[in-house]
């Protein structure tokens, strides 16, 4: 079984995002970008099984602009055996919207019949959480969202899905998209040898054209904006002034 | 800058690499000038006297001092046109170029520090400076108090980014850099101060890991179960490791010095015998070389090797034995020739040991020893180790000759101190990180104490001098990769990385004020650890005497 994973690079998770001076966007010049954590979990996942002998080649795809090539060159570098990056754009503050992205991974999925796709369940940019979804409602496939845990069992994949309040179990059919969540892995680090080995590895170069996809935007960002900043506290002199306080003022007890 | 936005007046130079490209030319005629009067002082017959060599000792450090700066600021108008032809040389990078320059051509006028109370002054060597317009316009202008603020202003907002300027390394090494400075992130930092204030070893989980990783087989041809990667590799691997700790960072040295004396010095057989293993990490070794009364001055070192049957019998005191308890093998210097007193009775033996533990260190028959509790650079342990009738089978002698020893461990040195400049880095861009962090969540009077200048200048110097050590170290990694001699810049990166990593975590201690002195802060024991960098692999005063000896060849 082949598993295909899409990964998208973000901005790091370290950096302190910014809002560019005309509200257009988060400024992404010069910052340290990364592959986005939830799909480092998936790909982590995808080896795992093909360590196992579930999997028998992983390929990562990624869409956006050449830049994500690095992204790749990491999942390659963690074990995944081929890599396809689709080159959607060369500007690097342009995010293809999820519909575009979900309808060049069905594409994708087409032309490589994966028994799985493992994605991660949203990109820390603009955590929109859509692709996974939409892609299998593109192809009419079962979907297994939040998944913190994954065990294939013959025709079917047995999710342990991350839901309000606790855990469900859930069994889906064969081909299926699996959208994971944080606690499913702890994604290793690349070694010497393999990053050394991700040089060697296949990295095919597409545009959306070669697809026959549309990508233009059908969303337009209104205003982006920072978070409000936290307002300064107040120093309380005894526990009934700060009793009277979480009453009357907060109203909190 | 954007179409649109004010121009505020840039404290970048407009000419600024032409000034710099300029200026170099003087500075390298001041030395070349300093070296020959200096070289017609302590020549005798053609050759340099010791005698006369050692009399003038100070003038020789001032001229070893001024050579490295020379050296330094050529790397970095090296590295700043690399960057401009690949579209690199940005803000950041310019004000790192600007302030060096003028603040490094202006201590080559007026002393250069060798030491907190020592400076090598031109008039040491019978020189005056007068600097052209391009050097004094780079001094006047070069490090000012704008260009400092603007600096740290981009410093602050290089949150998740590696180094402070790009490094002009390739991708590849980007990559690795990457990786291992998560690796440290998660495994190390959050761990590292605790084995430190404990004085414990570091954990074999983690060396597990690191072998895993491939940190011990880096530069270990793939012939003998290594990568066969670069030195380049090597110092970024060092550098991020040591950034977590210092320990963690000199685990592959020690591999690396081992395998380095094989690879050199062994026999066909020796290489097959232990390469894999110190490779795979399943071989830890350790360098077996100082005795009580020998430190500097190896080639008088006293510990007796002696013949018996086809083995050999070692004896005598050895010291400074880093992480010997755990140790699978010894690389020990002893004195096998007969009635020899100097370096060239000396043999390098591969003497196996059973690994101890922390309480039990020693097992093995005529061997023990004693733990030396140290400031920093914790977590392997330092120790005495005293061989009495110690035997060592016969095929161990490295490469099966007598009184080749002192010169096979010289062949190692390129590579070990090319390695301690990148520790060295490491160190320092931890203590850069941590005071800079500090500077920016402490605030008094009402403001963070980053907004003053003189937080401001101390980061934004560290900063500064830490990509010259880098661009020293990787420009050394680059000869030895190139198979060209390096054991000049290897020198000057080693002494110039010890001094810079020491002032970055001084610094970054000063600016934590009364919190930096006590134990529960980080830098407390990145001070600690900084302190080791000028004196292990060659003391900066014998790292200067090195670098004389080789510059007045």
């Amino acid at each position: 079984m082949k598993v295909l994973v899409p990964v998208k690079r973000v901005i790091d998770y370290n950096v302190k995002v910014r809002v560019k001076a005309d509200g257009s966007g988060v400024d992404l010049a010069n910052v340290k970008m990364s592959m986005n954590p939830f799909d480092e979990i998936a790909v982590e996942e995808a080896i795992r099984l093909k360590e196992k002998g579930v999997a028998t080649e992983v390929v990562v795809v990624s869409i956006g602009v050449k830049q994500a090539q690095e992204t790749l060159r990491n999942a390659l570098a963690m074990g995944a055996d081929r890599a396809i990056l689709i080159e959607a754009t060369d500007n690097v503050h342009v995010d293809i919207e999820p519909l575009a992205v979900a309808k060049l991974l069905a594409a994708v999925v087409k032309e490589e019949a994966p028994g799985v796709v493992l994605c991660g369940k949203q990109a820390i940019d603009n955590d929109m959480n859509a692709t996974g979804q939409m892609l299998a409602a593109l192809l009419g496939w079962s979907q297994a969202t939040f998944a913190s845990e994954i065990a294939i069992e013959g025709d079917k994949a047995r999710v342990t899905r991350e839901v309000d309040g606790g855990l469900q179990t859930i069994s889906v059919k064969l081909p299926s998209i699996i959208t994971v969540d944080l606690r499913l892995n702890e994604p290793r680090y690349a070694s010497l040898p393999n990053i050394m080995k991700a040089k060697a590895k296949p990295l095919a170069t597409k545009t959306p054209a070669d697809y026959g996809v549309d990508i233009s935007p059908r969303l337009s960002v209104v205003k982006t904006v920072e978070p409000a900043g936290r307002k300064a506290g107040v120093k309380v002199g005894s526990v009934d002034e700060l009793i009277r306080k979480l009453k009357d003022e907060a109203g909190v007890i | 800058m954007p179409d649109g936005q004010p121009m505020t007046e840039s404290p970048i130079l407009s000419d600024l690499q032409a000034l710099t490209r300029a200026a170099l030319p003087e500075v390298e005629a001041l030395f070349a000038t300093a070296r020959d009067g200096l070289k017609a002082q302590v020549s005798a017959g053609g050759k340099v006297s010791n005698q006369a060599l050692e009399a003038r000792q100070y003038q020789a450090h001032a001229l070893a001092w001024l050579a490295t700066y020379v050296e330094a600021l050529r790397q970095l108008d090296a590295w700043a046109g690399r960057l401009t032809e690949a579209g690199q040389f940005g803000r950041m990078e310019a004000l790192i170029l600007q302030i060096s320059f003028g603040e490094y051509l202006a201590q080559i006028a007026g002393g250069i520090p060798m030491s907190q109370t020592e400076f090598a002054r031109l008039s040491d060597l019978g020189l005056a400076y007068t600097p052209g317009p391009a050097a004094a316009r780079l001094m006047a202008e070069g490090n000012t108090a704008d260009a400092r603020h603007a600096l740290v202003g981009l410093m602050r907002d290089n949150h998740g980014r590696a180094t402070f300027g790009a490094t002009g390394l390739d991708e590849d090494l980007e990559m690795i850099r990457d990786q291992f400075r998560r690796y440290s992130d998660e495994k190390v930092i959050p761990v590292a101060h605790d084995w430190h204030l404990k004085d414990e070893l570091i954990p074999m989980e983690v060396i597990n890991e690191l072998a895993e990783l491939g940190v011990f087989g880096l530069t270990i041809p793939e012939a003998y179960g290594g990568l066969g990667l670069s030195k380049a590799s090597m110092v970024v691997v060092s550098e991020e490791l040591s950034r977590g700790y210092i320990g963690v960072g000199s685990l592959g040295t020690r591999s690396e010095i081992a395998a380095e004396l094989i690879l050199c010095g062994g026999t066909e057989e020796q290489k097959q015998k232990w390469l894999p293993g110190l490779a795979s990490g399943a071989i830890l070794p350790t360098a077996v070389f100082t005795e009580p009364n020998t430190g500097s001055d190896l080639g008088a070192l006293r510990t007796r090797a002696r013949k018996d049957g086809d083995d050999w019998i070692i004896t005598g005191n050895k010291t400074w034995i880093t992480h010997a308890a755990r140790t699978h093998v010894m690389t020990v210097l002893a004195r096998s020739v007969e009635g020899t007193t100097d370096y060239r009775g000396l043999s390098m033996f591969l003497a196996e040991k059973t690994p101890g533990t922390d309480e039990t260190p020693f097992v093995d028959p005529g061997l023990s020893g004693g733990e030396i509790e140290v400031l920093g650079y914790r977590g392997m342990k330092e120790y005495t180790v005293n061989f009495d009738d110690f035997r060592v089978k016969g095929e161990n002698l490295l490469g099966q000759v007598e009184g080749q020893g002192f010169k096979q461990l010289m062949q190692t040195f390129e590579s070990a101190r090319i390695q301690t400049g990148a520790r060295a880095i490491g160190v320092a861009q931890a203590a850069l990180e941590t005071g800079l962090q500090y500077a920016e969540d402490r605030k008094q009077f009402g403001r963070a104490l980053i907004e003053f200048p003189r937080i401001e200048s101390k980061l934004a110097m560290m900063a500064v001098e830490i990509m010259i050590a880098r661009q020293l170290t990787y420009f050394s990694a680059w000869q030895k990769d190139h198979d060209k001699r390096c054991d000049l810049e290897a020198g000057m990166a080693k002494l110039l990385g010890a001094r810079v990593a020491w002032a970055a975590a001084d610094n970054a201690l000063q600016i934590h004020g009364g919190n930096g002195f006590a134990l529960e802060y980080r830098i407390s024991r990145i001070l600690c650890d900084a302190r080791i960098l000028n004196i292990f692999e060659g003391a900066a005063e014998i790292q200067a005497t090195v670098i004389a000896r080789r510059l007045l060849e």
